[in-house]
């Protein structure tokens, strides 16, 4: 008999906080015990593992896990054969996106991948630079880097390719951004084994649209108001057309009650707008999940 | 220059920090902080944050160096600083409500009033307001600056202190009593009155102050909504909190109609078990992300 079972891999480190947060939108929750790498969570078709994001394509290629979640980063790192489910890219997040940059010496002479030729570069993702750099037609050393490479260069190579955030960090060791290798985001994967069970592929496909679902949840946000009749046509064509709006009459008064869906952060500029054209009482308050 | 729309803005550093950055998050503003860096980032490439002390984000706002900036309302008082005060916004250190300034004792102390500081030692925050409350009450004492914290000079360097509270936990930690509540001080969000000619400044500190003071309230309200019949309708009305008009629609074919408002979450404890007592059903209370009345 088929094991009526998901082996799911959940990343540790960065994405770990987000990837939980995520999931218990989507209705899921799991516990992490302080100790040890079983997580709980409350379905009983699905079992968790808590593993670092660098590990969990190869485990889901080879089988050992069904469905996992990592950065696409390390899945074309480990160069791990993978079905992509659905893209969970957590859209909010601007200026903490993930870039993989290519950073030098302030003063190195080096102004472009061109210049590597024949230099050392140290990275913790040696298989991404090295596509980068036959990609860019340029031959140079790439070295594995344990860790803290922002403090590698000058002395110990010339150039670094390292996950940056804001640049705070590199700036701080008088290094400077040349080039952009890879903005990553994050995946939903599984492999051909559990796409080829039926019963696997419709859990799993479930369970995609809950977490989509949860992530355009957390972007977006509903806002409702008091339109005054006369104004409502123009109010109308002011709101996002993300989903059509609700609009209800108020008892008794020539007033409308409007609710809407918008971009969480479209509202930096819609209720300012919306109070100067006359609407009363706006709130804004937060949605679960979006599905459309 | 490439981008000349943007506003200098003074984000408090130290005791406010944290509080102000929940604020700003609240407003669906993304913070990065690097804390070691003194460096803070918010993802409107029109607000340039730079991170300061209340202290000197006054003084720098009235001298045009920041175009705007969040400072507290008593150093406007104590170092008479003349600028446009946009909005008071209600928090403190790591608290939703306003800071207090004290004047505290040891808990052994023989002083009993402020009378009995003639000729002592006070360590105050705010000089020139702790000088006022001196004068005021006829009392002559030796009344010196101090930076943060005080809590731990008094009683090693001085008989009293003028100190910011907001839990009275760090008074407690040092053994130490308030004697008397100076004033309370709100975080404020103020302009600078040549920044406020410029019609495009003063309208991104505006629509600022308007969501983080939209923010600031959906911290504290939450959306009620509830089914009343028409009889009951009457009495909802009087019971619901009149911040915002309630919505009132009518359900499809029934005597009952949907009401919808938002009430502050403390007075929602009492208004839920009135509104079950009249005989509303379906009470749903949610969470709010901002408030614009």
């Amino acid at each position: 008999m088929v094991d009526k079972k998901i082996k799911l891999g959940i990343p540790k480190g960065s994405l770990q906080d987000y990837t939980i947060k995520i999931f218990k939108m989507a209705g899921f929750d799991i516990e992490v015990p302080e100790r040890g790498y079983f997580l709980k969570i409350d379905d009983p078709e699905i079992d968790c593992f808590l593993l670092r994001p660098q590990e969990i394509p190869k485990y889901i290629e080879k089988g050992k896990l069904d469905l996992g979640i990592s950065g696409d980063d390390w899945i074309l790192e480990t160069k791990a054969k993978v079905i992509e489910v659905c893209d969970l890219k957590y859209a909010k997040q601007e200026i903490k996106r993930v870039k993989w940059v290519l950073a030098v010496p302030e003063d190195s002479k080096i102004k472009s991948v061109k210049d590597l030729k024949g230099k050392t570069i140290s990275t913790e993702a040696i298989n991404l630079v090295k596509d980068y750099l036959r990609k860019n037609k340029v031959k140079a050393k790439v070295e594995f880097s344990w860790g803290t490479t922002e403090v590698k260069p000058p002395r110990f190579a010339d150039a670094i390719v390292d996950i940056t955030e804001t640049g705070a960090s590199l700036r701080a060791h008088n290094l400077k951004v040349i080039g952009t290798i890879l903005v990553s985001s994050t995946k939903l994967i599984t492999n051909k084994f559990a796409w080829q069970d039926e019963w696997k592929k419709e859990k799993i496909n479930h369970l995609a649209i809950l977490l989509q679902g949860a992530v355009r949840g957390e972007e977006v946000v509903n806002l409702m108001m008091h339109v005054p009749e006369e104004k409502l046509k123009r109010i109308l064509k002011v709101l996002p057309r993300l989903k059509s709006p609700t609009i209800k009459k108020l008892t008794g008064i020539n007033w409308y009650d409007v609710e809407s869906s918008c971009k969480e952060k479209e509202t930096r500029v819609l209720i300012p707008k919306l109070k100067k054209m006359g609407c009363k009482g706006i709130i804004e308050y937060p949605l679960i999940k979006l599905v459309p | 220059m490439k981008n000349k729309k943007q506003i200098k803005f003074g984000f408090p550093g130290r005791e406010w920090q944290s509080q102000t950055i929940k604020l700003f998050k609240a407003a669906n503003y993304e913070v990065k902080l690097e804390e070691t860096l003194y460096h803070l980032e918010i993802n409107d490439p029109e607000i340039q944050c730079v991170l300061a002390r209340t202290e000197e984000i006054a003084s720098s706002v009235e001298e045009g160096i920041l175009d705007a900036g969040i400072t507290q309302k008593i150093h406007l008082l104590n170092q008479k600083v003349k600028v446009v005060e946009v909005a008071e916004l209600n928090y403190g250190n790591d608290v939703w409500w306003n800071t207090k300034l004290v004047l505290a004792i040891p808990k052994n102390s023989k002083i009993k009033s402020v009378k009995d500081l003639k000729g002592k030692k006070v360590l105050a925050r705010v000089l020139e307001i702790a000088k006022d409350y001196f004068k005021k009450h006829g009392v002559k004492a030796e009344i010196e600056w101090s930076d943060r914290p005080t809590e731990p000079k008094c009683p090693a360097f001085c008989d009293a202190i003028v100190e910011f509270t907001n839990t009275g936990n760090a008074l407690r930690a040092h053994n130490l009593k308030i004697l008397d509540f100076l004033m309370e001080t709100s975080p404020v969000l103020i302009a600078n009155k040549k920044t406020w000619q410029n019609k495009w400044k003063k309208e991104k500190i505006e629509n600022l102050a308007m969501l983080l003071k939209g923010a600031r309230l959906g911290l504290e309200y939450s959306g009620l909504m509830l089914h009343a019949s028409n009889e009951m309708m009457e009495d909802v009305l009087k019971v619901l909190p009149s911040l915002k008009k309630p919505t009132v629609t009518h359900l499809r074919g029934e005597n009952w109609f949907d009401v919808l408002t938002v009430a502050n979450k403390k007075e929602i404890r009492k208004i839920i078990p009135k509104l079950k007592k009249i005989g509303c059903t379906d009470i749903i209370e949610f969470s709010l992300n901002k408030v614009v009345i």
